[in-house]
C-alpha cells in the first residue's frame, strides 16, 4: 500500500469516526432496564396562566423533546423549519386555529431545564432537544413582542420516588401515542411496547399515587396522569422563571480560537506579504 | 506514456496545488458556507478562505472587485431581511407602517439574522474566488469531470461573451453619441441595442467557426501541459471532503447546525467537531509558504 493511499484510507476512516460521533445515542434498550428508567417533566402554561403537567417515564438514556411532548399525550401540532427543527405552532388546544407559524401575536416559546435547574429558553426546534433523567421541557404561550417569561417551575412534577418505584409500577404501562400533525386526543394503547424503540409511558407512579384498589383502565390512567392542571402564580415570584444568561459552551471556546487563530493568521500574511512587496 | 509537465505561469509560486484539488476544495466550502445558516461556521468557513486567498493570490491581481463584491453582498443581503422581517423580541425603532414593506418595528434578531445571511454569501463567494483568482480559464476547464468538459467549456465560452457584450455596448454608445445620438426614452434605445445584438451574434457565429476549425467536438480535449496530482493534492482534497461530509452527516443525524435568533437573540449552538471541519478547510494555506 502506498504512503497516499495510506492517508486517503486514515482520514477516510477519521471522518467516518467523526460522523459516528455525532450521530445521537442509540436508543436501544439495555437489556437489565426495566420500562420507565428515567423520567422528565413537560410543563406547559397557557397564556391564560392554567398550567398542566405530566411526567414522562422512558428506559432510554435521552429522548428527544419532540417524543418526550408526544409522549406526554397532550396534542400538538409543528411544522419543520429545516435545521431548526421542529417549532411548536398549537399546543393543548391553543390556538384552536392557526394561519402563521410561529404566530405573529403570540407563540409557544421552548425552556429547557436540566437536572433541576432553572429554565434556559430553547433557540431551537423540539426536534432538536435532546432531555435525561431529571431534566423539564417547558411551553409557554407568550406574546411575540417583548422577552419570552419562563412557564412555572418543573419541581415536584416527577417526584424523586418515582425513580425508586418505577421498575415495579411499569408492569403494564400505557403506551401513548400523538400524531404530531393532530391536533385531536392521542390514541392509547393499554400493553407495553414490544419492540425496541424508546419505550415512553406517562408516569406510573401517578397511577400509584390513584387511591382506588382496583386497577384502573387505560383510559383511566391516561386521565390520572394528566390531571395535574393548576392555575400559575405571578410570574415575577418565582425567581427559576426567568431565563439565565447562557455561559459560554466548549463548542464556543473552539469556535473562539480557532477564529482568532485563523483571523490572526490571515492578518499576519497580509502584513508579510506586503513588506515583502515593498 | 507519461507527458512531461510542462512550466507553466503558475509553476512559479511552487508547490501548486493541482487544479481538481482546488474544484474540490471550493465545492467542499460552498457546501458548508449553504448547508447550515449558523453565524459561526461560515464566519469560519470565510476566514479560511481568506487565508487561503492571501496565501495564493498572485501580488498582480486586483482584490478590489472581489472585496468591494463582499461588501455589497453582506450589506444588502442584512438590509434586506432587517427591512422585510419585522419578528422579534428587541425593537430598535420603528419605520412608519405606510412605508411599503419596511413599514414596522427593526429588531436587533433580524439584523443578526439578515447578518447570517449576509455572511454565507460572503463566505461562498470566498469559497469559489480562488477558482478565477488563482487559477487560470483552461485549469478550470481541466478540473471538470471527464462527463462535464464540453458543458464546461460551454459555459466558459459564454461566460467569456458576457464581458465582449458589454465591451461591444460600449464602444457602439460612443459610437452612436459621435453621430449626434442622445438617449430619450427606451425606443432610443434600438440604436444601441441592435447593434450590439447583431454584433454578438457575429462574434458567436466567428468563436463557433474558430473552435470547430481547432477540432471542438472531436474528440477529448489534449492539454500542452498535464497537472499531476500529488499526495499534497489528496491531503487537501480529502480534508474538504471529510470537512463537508462532517456537516452533512450532521444534518441528516438531526446534529442542530443552523441558527435561529427569533424570537429573543441568542448564541449560535456551536459543535467543536463541526469547528474542526470548518478549520481542515484552511489546510491549503499552509503549504504555500
Amino acid at each position: 500500500m502506498t504512503r497516499a493511499r495510506a492517508v486517503a484510507l486514515g482520514l477516510a476512516a477519521l471522518t467516518l469516526g467523526a460522523l459516528a460521533s455525532l450521530a445521537p445515542a442509540a436508543p436501544a434498550v439495555p437489556m437489565c432496564a426495566a420500562a420507565g428508567a428515567h423520567h422528565a417533566a413537560v410543563v406547559v402554561e397557557h397564556g391564560d396562566g392554567s398550567v398542566a403537567t405530566r411526567c414522562v417515564a422512558f428506559d432510554a438514556s435521552d429522548v428527544t423533546g419532540e417524543q418526550l411532548l408526544t409522549q406526554s399525550g397532550i396534542a400538538w401540532s409543528g411544522q419543520t423549519f429545516g435545521g431548526f427543527g421542529v417549532a411548536v405552532c398549537a399546543l393543548d388546544g391553543e390556538p384552536a386555529r392557526y394561519l402563521d407559524c410561529p404566530g405573529k401575536d403570540n407563540y409557544w416559546a421552548v425552556f429547557v431545564s436540566s437536572g433541576g435547574g432553572a429554565w434556559r429558553l430553547s433557540n431551537v426546534g423540539i426536534s432538536s432537544l435532546t432531555l435525561r433523567d431529571g431534566d423539564a421541557e417547558g411551553f409557554r404561550y407568550v406574546p411575540a413582542a417583548g422577552d419570552p417569561v419562563a412557564p412555572a417551575s418543573p419541581a415536584g412534577v416527577c417526584p424523586a420516588r418515582v425513580a425508586a418505584t418505577s421498575g415495579a409500577a411499569s408492569a403494564v404501562p400505557p403506551r401513548v401515542t400523538a400524531s404530531p400533525g393532530s391536533l385531536g386526543s392521542p390514541s392509547i394503547e393499554g400493553s407495553p411496547s414490544p419492540d425496541s424503540t424508546p419505550s415512553l409511558s406517562p408516569s406510573p407512579s401517578q397511577t400509584l399515587a390513584r387511591p382506588s384498589e382496583t386497577p384502573p383502565t387505560s383510559t383511566e390512567r391516561i386521565a390520572v396522569v394528566a390531571a395535574t392542571a393548576t392555575v400559575a402564580g405571578p410570574a415575577g415570584s418565582d425567581p427559576s422563571r426567568t431565563p439565565p444568561p447562557s455561559g459560554p459552551d466548549t463548542g464556543l471556546l473552539a469556535a473562539s480560537v480557532a477564529g482568532g487563530g485563523l483571523a490572526g493568521l490571515a492578518l499576519l500574511r497580509l502584513v508579510v506579504r506586503r513588506r515583502r512587496l515593498r | 506514456m507519461s507527458v512531461p509537465r510542462v512550466l507553466s505561469d503558475r509553476d512559479d509560486r511552487s508547490p501548486a496545488l493541482a487544479p481538481r484539488a482546488w474544484l474540490i476544495w471550493s465545492i467542499a466550502a460552498v457546501t458548508i458556507a449553504l448547508l447550515t445558516n449558523n453565524p459561526v461556521y461560515r464566519v469560519l468557513v470565510a476566514l479560511a478562505a481568506v487565508n487561503v486567498l492571501v496565501a495564493w493570490l498572485p501580488p498582480e491581481r486586483n482584490r478590489k472587485p472581489l472585496a468591494l463584491g463582499l461588501a455589497a453582498a453582506a450589506i444588502l443581503a442584512a438590509l434586506v431581511n432587517v427591512l422585510a422581517s419585522h419578528t422579534g423580541a428587541d425593537v430598535l425603532f420603528r419605520l412608519p407602517v405606510w412605508v411599503p414593506l419596511a413599514g414596522g418595528p427593526i429588531t436587533l434578531e433580524s439584523l443578526a439574522y439578515g447578518g447570517a445571511m449576509g455572511m454565507g454569501l460572503v463566505a461562498a463567494l470566498l469559497a469559489v474566488a480562488p477558482l478565477s483568482l488563482v487559477l487560470e480559464p483552461h485549469d478550470v476547464v481541466d478540473a471538470m469531470p471527464n462527463a462535464l468538459e464540453r458543458t464546461g467549456i460551454a459555459v466558459a465560452t459564454s461566460m467569456n461573451l458576457v464581458s465582449g457584450i458589454g465591451r461591444t455596448f460600449v464602444s457602439v454608445r460612443d459610437a452612436q453619441q459621435m453621430r449626434g445620438w442622445r438617449p430619450r426614452g427606451l425606443r432610443s434605445w434600438n440604436e444601441v441595442l441592435v447593434p450590439v445584438v447583431l454584433t454578438a451574434i457575429e462574434d458567436s457565429v466567428l468563436l463557433a467557426e474558430a473552435m470547430e476549425a481547432r477540432g471542438f467536438g472531436a474528440g477529448r480535449r489534449t492539454s500542452y501541459s498535464m497537472s499531476s496530482w500529488t499526495r499534497w493534492d489528496a491531503v487537501v482534497a480529502l480534508s474538504a471532503l471529510a470537512g463537508a461530509l462532517l456537516f452533512i452527516g450532521a444534518r441528516v443525524a438531526g446534529v442542530a447546525v443552523d441558527w435561529y435568533p427569533y424570537p429573543t437573540l441568542a448564541l449560535p449552538p456551536i459543535q467543536p467537531l463541526l469547528v474542526l471541519g470548518c478549520l481542515a478547510l484552511a489546510l491549503p494555506a499552509f503549504r504555500r509558504d
